[in-house]
């Protein structure tokens, strides 16, 4: 099969999944913080399962007690995620106080979880997040080009592979900005450590394909480029379905059985490990074959030898 | 294949070593112990069982520009002890404090939901407090205690076997006892109603009297409460009784009190005659109980946020150790009018008051007064200071106040019912997962599916050791980062198959095949792991800087499951393949080349 000849529909493909994305990003409100990133206070409560507990209800009491800027979201039965500004302890026990005489009178507490950010840290979590994605991909990009440093040109493929791993990055925060608008998912902690583990696992993948196509080029030096590709990826096929198939099967598991507590992490596992899968054969390869010839037009020829 | 019969020992004593340490709950070699109640006796972290997770920061602000000012090292440890104690004297459960960065520091409270009890106990800015212990104070009445409780009084004499002589003469009468040592004894009898109340008052008076003791064991002077007696309403006897001299009388309502007396010329002699007592109660029964204070500590609003310094050092005269204290402005002027009251007190009637310094309400010293104050400089000194002891004393003075103001940035607070149920939900996730892939790699690897099933479940178990012998905390994250990293072994061992199965299909034995499937795929596969390992050394730091213990959790368990994952595939799975190709099975090849996938995998080839 010619992967080389199809790497325009790749790119192609890539750009319409990431340009909505990207749209969703850029247009107002863009991701949906959450607390981790701009401080504040996020409540959970869990109401007794037989009392019918509408989030309206919940929400007009937040607004009976002034806390205007809060939202109210429904995590599973009866189990409500509160996001307001910063509570202090008065605040907080007011809140369950209030939320226990007007809704249910016989529980004695509601608050299953409470988590308080304040400014200051929510603001470094942003700037530590932006660094340690750039020292990752450093830090992965020289490994690669010293990994590579036998075959002809090995700084091609710590860029590649550079290039395919925020190609999955994006991919991933443009769907949590479509998420954020139409479902109210936010983003937290959790989400920082989804992404750079699919930094790490698009890199892995991507490292696999490049693996076979520096044993080939080696074994088959008199063999035009574009077929050393299409060949190492055909090679790899297999293992690539696999893989992700076994890890896609393991987070659905977590995503179905697992606590609601890291259900936007498993979102962004899912979302990247097929992301990261496809970015190594229609991404990194790909963009291989245009740097190998020479010219930036010929990410549109589609045929090649 | 003798290395590979080597390899095979090597893998029985892990699976072995790995049983024991999995199913033994709790265990315990030398000073070695680990364990928990948890399943398999691994320790959890706060999401899963339940807890507080409260970070703090510093906020020591330049008062005259009123801009933050970093600390010193010294200061924030100086600040985990000062924490550390404060919890541990609360019964808030075992804390883990530590610091982050430069000016934070963790508190992590296990088992406890709401954390405002110790946010208070936290946040308090001092707990060592000095106080005017006042000597020699007056009489208390206590009131609740009156003659309508008591029923007779009476001198008798306590024999040295604890009898009464009165009950010895009743019981065999005209025996002689005076070969036995004697004490002279006042017995009260009390009414049911009456003992109920005086055991109350004994108890406290023992009590002082045992804390008094262990006091002057370890250096320290405090002088403990005694019982006045008043015998007759006019011109009453007193006698005084410290907590040793108060004896309650078998299981009967009577209650001894020794009798004072006094040495005189080698001569043991009774300061109130028993005469003189039965005279009394004779023509005047009348009782009354006064408690009397061994001191009285007056608050004289002077606190450990007054105290800006304590060190060690040696007197410069004597040599001896002794401990420096200063105080800041408002401290100085306090302490000046104090150690001035005491001095004048001392001077007009003797009576040495001290000042108190506790913390924590325990006593930590009460040193007495030699002259005025009013410098802000004081030095303390003992009989009994040795170099450590001033030390410790330093170290304590300067933890009862917070050394730096400090303010919490954040909470996180999981309510044990939650945490238990994200522990079982993990727990099935990760079985419902693990068994879906080992069923597809059999299914579709054959034999050496099964062989990579029965590697994971041996690497799942390394894992699991490993976290209790480390131990790993094990957090909802490192959950998601075990089973993630189990998704990496089946990686490295799919990546095998799938280069055996080409050297199958063209036409290699098995043994060929197993070897240069196994090395052509260790490139991509250490390759493949190192970068992740890039990975999580990055998100550690990124955690270190933010304090974030759920991503630290994640990047430790991520990077353990990787390096072990690259050890089970490569050493567990070979050795076992080696092992299965000498056995009968190896002859029909079709059991080690993928099902349908082959094809597949075949014709996009083409």
């Amino acid at each position: 099969m010619n992967f080389a000849e199809k790497r325009l529909w790749f790119f192609i493909i890539s750009i319409l999944i990431i340009t909505p994305g990207i749209f969703y990003l850029i247009t107002s409100p863009g991701l949906k913080l959450g607390i981790d990133f701009t401080g504040g206070s996020s409540t959970t409560v869990q109401f007794p399962l037989d009392l019918n507990i509408e989030q309206s209800d919940i929400r007009s009491i937040l607004i009976d007690l002034n806390y205007g800027e809060s939202t109210v979201q429904n995590l599973s039965d009866n189990h409500f995620f509160i996001k307001t500004k910063e509570l202090n302890d008065e605040e907080k026990s007011n809140l369950e106080d209030t939320l226990i005489s007007s809704l249910s009178p016989e529980s004695s507490s509601l608050i299953t979880s409470f988590d308080l950010v304040s400014p200051v840290v929510a603001t470094e979590t942003v700037i530590a997040a932006a660094w340690a994605v750039l020292a990752a991909s450093i830090g992965i990009f020289i490994y690669i080009w010293w990994a590579f440093r036998n075959v002809p040109k090995p700084l091609r493929y710590g860029t590649a592979a550079i290039i395919a791993l925020i190609h999955d990055a994006v991919i991933v925060i443009g769907v949590f900005a479509i998420l954020g608008k139409l479902a109210d998912i936010e983003i937290n902690t959790m989400f920082l450590i989804g992404l750079l583990t699919i930094i790490g696992y698009s890199v892995n993948d991507t490292i696999v394909i490049f693996d076979r196509i520096r044993e080939n080029v080696l074994t088959y030096s008199n063999r035009q480029f574009t077929e050393i590709i299409n060949l190492s990826i055909s090679e790899t096929l297999g293992r690539s379905f696999n893989t992700s198939f076994t890890l896609l099967i393991t987070l659905l598991a977590l995503l179905l059985f697992g606590g609601v507590t890291i259900r936007e992490f498993l979102y962004v596992l899912i979302i990247g490990v097929a992301a990261g899968t496809y970015s190594s054969i229609g991404i990194a390869s790909q963009i291989l074959v245009v740097w190998d010839q020479k010219h930036i037009g010929s990410i549109f020829t589609k045929k090649h030898s | 294949m003798r290395r590979n019969a080597r390899s095979l020992i090597i893998i029985a004593l892990i699976i072995l070593i790995t049983s024991l340490v999995l199913l033994n709950q709790k265990f315990e070699i030398n000073n070695f112990e680990r364990g928990s109640d948890a399943p398999l006796g691994l320790s959890l972290g706060l999401d899963l069982q339940g807890g507080s997770h409260l970070v703090y920061q510093s906020n020591l602000k330049d008062p005259i520009t009123n801009t933050l000012v970093p600390v010193t090292k010294d200061q924030m440890e100086s600040l985990v002890r000062t924490v550390e104690r404060r919890i541990n004297s609360s019964g808030l459960g075992e804390p883990i404090i530590q610091i982050l960065g430069d000016d934070r520091l963790l508190i992590q409270l296990p088992g406890i939901k709401d954390p405002s009890r110790a946010k208070d106990l936290i946040g308090e800015t001092a707990r060592l407090e000095f106080k005017h212990r006042i000597l020699n104070v007056q009489p208390e009445l206590i009131k609740e205690l009156t003659v309508k409780d008591v029923i007779a009084i009476t001198p008798d004499i306590l024999l040295q076997d604890g009898k009464l002589l009165s009950t010895q003469k009743s019981q065999n009468s005209g025996t002689e006892t005076s070969e036995l040592e004697t004490y002279a004894a006042l017995v009260i009898e009390f009414s049911d109603a009456g003992v109920e109340k005086f055991s109350k008052i004994a108890e406290t008076i023992q009590s002082s009297y045992l804390t008094s003791l262990q006091a002057n064991a370890a250096g320290k002077s405090y002088p403990p409460s005694q019982l006045l007696i008043n015998i007759g309403e006019n011109d009453p006897i007193s006698i005084t009784s410290g907590g040793n001299q108060i004896l309650q009388y078998e299981d009967t309502n009577k209650f001894i009190f020794a009798l004072p007396v006094s040495m005189n010329e080698g001569i043991v002699k009774q300061e109130i005659p028993a005469e003189d007592i039965t005279t009394k109660t004779s023509s005047d029964f009348f009782v009354s109980f006064s408690n009397l204070p061994g001191f009285i500590d007056e608050e004289i609003g002077l606190s450990g946020d007054d105290l800006s310094n304590a060190y060690p050092s040696q007197h410069q005269g004597s040599g001896a150790p002794i401990v420096n204290i200063e105080f800041d402005k408002e401290g100085t002027k306090i302490f000046g009018e104090l150690t001035s009251q005491i001095y004048a007190k001392q001077q007009e009637s003797g009576i040495k008051d001290q000042i108190a310094i506790i913390l924590d309400g325990d006593d930590l010293i009460a040193p007495v007064v030699n002259s005025p104050i009013t410098a802000g400089t004081a030095i303390i000194q003992g009989p009994d200071f040795t170099l450590e002891r001033v030390k410790d004393l330093s170290l304590l003075l300067e933890s009862g106040r917070l050394p730096i103001p400090i303010q919490l940035i954040q909470e996180r607070d999981v309510d044990a019912i939650l945490g238990a149920q994200s522990l079982e939900k993990s727990v099935v996730a990760g079985i419902v997962g693990l068994t879906l892939v080992l069923l597809f790699m059999t299914l579709y690897y054959r034999i050496p599916g099964l062989i990579a099933s029965i590697a994971l479940i041996i690497y799942a178990s390394i894992i699991l050791s490993i976290f209790k012998l480390l131990p790993v905390t094990l957090t909802l994250s490192g959950v998601a980062a075990a089973i993630l990293s189990i998704g990496m072994a089946v990686d490295a061992n799919i990546l095998i198959f799938e280069r055996m199965k080409d050297e199958l299909r063209s036409g290699r034995t098995l043994n060929t095949s197993i070897n240069i499937g196994f090395n052509r795929a260790w490139p991509a596969i250490r390759d493949g792991n190192v970068s992740t390992l890039i990975t999580c050394a990055i998100l550690y730091w990124f955690s270190e800087q933010l304090g974030a213990t759920i991503v630290q959790g994640f990047a430790v368990t991520l990077a353990i499951g990787v390096v072990i994952s690259m050890f089970s595939a490569i050493m567990i799975s070979r050795s076992l393949m080696r092992a299965i190709a000498l056995t009968p099975l190896s002859k029909h090849i079709s059991f080690f080349i993928p099902s349908g996938g082959g094809k597949l995998s075949k014709q996009l080839a083409q």
